[in-house]
């Protein structure tokens, strides 16, 4: 009877109560991925750790069940789960592209179990610390003002390709040091990392990711050898020249300081594009949100609130995988070991039993910060702060200079990334006009 | 290097007092290290996460602080939980007029 209740208070809430059927839906459906809250609703009720056939991947869909995992970082193993799924079904011809074309295979030194994992998270967390990013705020209000000033009197633009996806990559290319870069490469290259872990790549896509793969790299070789001798005043050169007082040598090898200068690239990028990308839908979809926000344009409370709980309602990332190490169970369910598994965040987020009316965007919600939009535990998103920062400007910079944001495109037709990591919109036309 | 007595109590009411924490360390570091219930510090000291929340010993309050502004951002995630006496353990870092400091770890609900 309870789920009779369930289902009776979560009818009340602004959430349609169509119950799709497990045994037929999969993520591999674009249509369900678009449009996912109805079938994380269903895993929750009648089976939260659910396996789903077409992509061969157990999804893990309460909030309660996500903190289990992250409580755990050994038998629920990032590392395990990275081999399994990067590049799956090709990951030997990837492999060898990459060290014949791309300077080497270079594994993520962050996508790792503790302890080895403890040692380069430390060095990553002193980058990105809440008062670190704090006084990056000018800068980025910089940027900002820098690319909405381009289309500004337009009265048209397109969120992603002109704003989120530039917006992004100028951020991260000015902590990195980079400073001359091709725009339109980055995000090229940003699609073939993360297309490695979208379990929608066939072998034809595969081989031409591969190969951005290796310009990224080879790109970032070339970066690095130029810090080696003559340390800057930037994040590469901090990770190339880290080292602790006790140590005689740098911290991080070569291949490692490769593998984190392209996690913090794509990292730093993909995912915090597809934040913007879902804050512009937000505003251009509701008139009312634009209006509110403008009102309290300068008050930091309300803005942080606002950027968490759009976090939590439209988390970017829907999920991240782990592997277990041994047989374990997990909500009910014995998991045997190996079991590949998919954490969805997306789900956690609009789990009812935490938050309570989850599709309702409610900036009064007292534990706002539960929000799993980040992830949890070790592996819990490093750039958070970064990432928070850049919305709360985007938000605040767009609505400052910019009224009646319209989606110039009906709603029904948004389209997706091919990928189940990550919901992101593909392209999105606005119209506004100047204020 | 020096160090100081700081006593935590879980939220299940046991009493963890680590003699030996070294000066210079955040309070969230030195309970992370000893497996202290309830302090996880995901973001790593990043005051970004709100897990390594605590209640200060009113008697400790004055000699702890207030929290500053980013602090009180972050806090404010976790409102549900807070009170007066609340500080992210990350943003304490020990020193010698610390020393017997006791502190209560809030629930994460």
């Amino acid at each position: 009877m309870s789920t009779n209740n369930e289902s009776a208070r979560l009818d009340s809430c602004p959430v349609a109560g169509h119950e799709p059927s497990l045994a037929s839906a999969s993520l591999k459906d674009p249509e369900l991925r678009a449009h996912p809250n109805e079938f994380y609703w269903t895993m929750r009720h009648r089976d939260p750790v659910h396996f789903d056939e077409g992509i061969g991947m157990w999804l893990v869909s309460r909030f309660e069940d996500l903190q289990a995992v992250f409580a755990d970082p050994v038998v629920f193993s990032v590392e395990a789960g990275f081999k399994d799924s990067y590049a799956k079904g090709f990951f030997d011809e990837f492999k060898a592209i990459l060290e014949a074309e791309g300077g080497g295979f270079f594994p993520d030194a962050i996508m790792t179990d503790p302890p080895e994992h403890t040692r380069v998270r430390k060095l990553m967390e002193q980058a990105f610390t809440a008062h670190r990013v704090k006084q990056l705020e000018p800068e980025i209000t910089d940027v900002v003002s820098g690319l909405i000033d381009r289309f500004a009197d337009q009265g048209h633009a397109d969120g992603v390709s002109d704003f989120a996806v530039p917006m992004t990559i100028e951020i991260i290319c000015a902590q990195l040091g980079i400073r001359e870069f091709d725009p339109e490469k980055i995000q090229r290259w940003s699609l073939a990392v993360t297309a490695q872990i979208s379990q929608m790549q066939d072998r034809e896509a595969m081989v031409r990711n591969a190969k951005d793969i290796c310009d990224l790299q080879n790109f970032l070789i070339a970066e690095i050898r130029k810090r080696q001798q003559t340390p800057q005043d930037d994040l590469l050169s901090d990770l190339i020249h880290a080292r602790a007082e006790d140590e005689a040598e740098n911290t991080l090898t070569f291949e490692e300081v490769v593998s984190l200068a392209r996690a913090l690239m794509i990292a730093g990028n993909e995912t915090t594009a597809t934040a913007l990308g879902n804050l512009l839908y937000f505003l251009a979809t509701r008139p009312e949100m634009q209006r509110e926000l403008y009102e309290h344009i300068d008050d930091d409370r309300y803005t942080t609130r606002f950027v968490e709980e759009l976090l939590r309602l439209e988390p970017p990332v829907r999920g991240l995988a782990r592997t277990t190490t041994r047989e374990v169970e997990l909500g009910g369910v014995t998991l045997p070991a190996g079991a590949h598994m998919l954490l969805l965040y997306a789900s956690a987020n609009d789990d009812e039993t935490v938050f309570e009316c989850p599709r309702k965007f409610d900036m009064a919600r007292k534990n706002i910060g539960r929000q799993m939009a980040f992830g949890g535990g070790v592996h819990r998103c490093v750039g958070l702060s970064l990432a928070r920062m850049e919305v709360k400007v985007a938000a605040r910079e767009f609505v400052r200079r910019l009224k009646d944001i319209r989606l110039d495109m009906p709603v029904e037709d948004v389209r997706y990334l091919p990928t189940v990591a990550t919901r992101s919109i593909e392209h999105l036309p606005l119209t506004f006009s100047k204020r | 290097m020096s160090t100081v007595t700081v006593t935590l109590v879980q939220v299940d009411g046991e009493v963890i007092t680590i003699e030996d924490a070294p000066v210079g360390e955040s309070l969230m570091e030195v309970a992370r290290s000893r497996g202290v219930d309830g302090i996880l510090g995901d973001c790593g000291g990043g005051c970004a996460c709100a897990t390594c929340h605590v209640y200060v010993d009113p008697a400790w309050e004055a000699k702890v602080g207030k929290p500053d502004d980013i602090e009180e951002m972050t806090l404010d995630m976790v409102s549900h939980v807070t009170r007066d006496n609340s500080r992210l353990s990350c943003q304490i870092k020990l020193a010698p007029e610390l020393d017997g400091l006791r502190v209560n770890v809030a629930p994460a609900d």
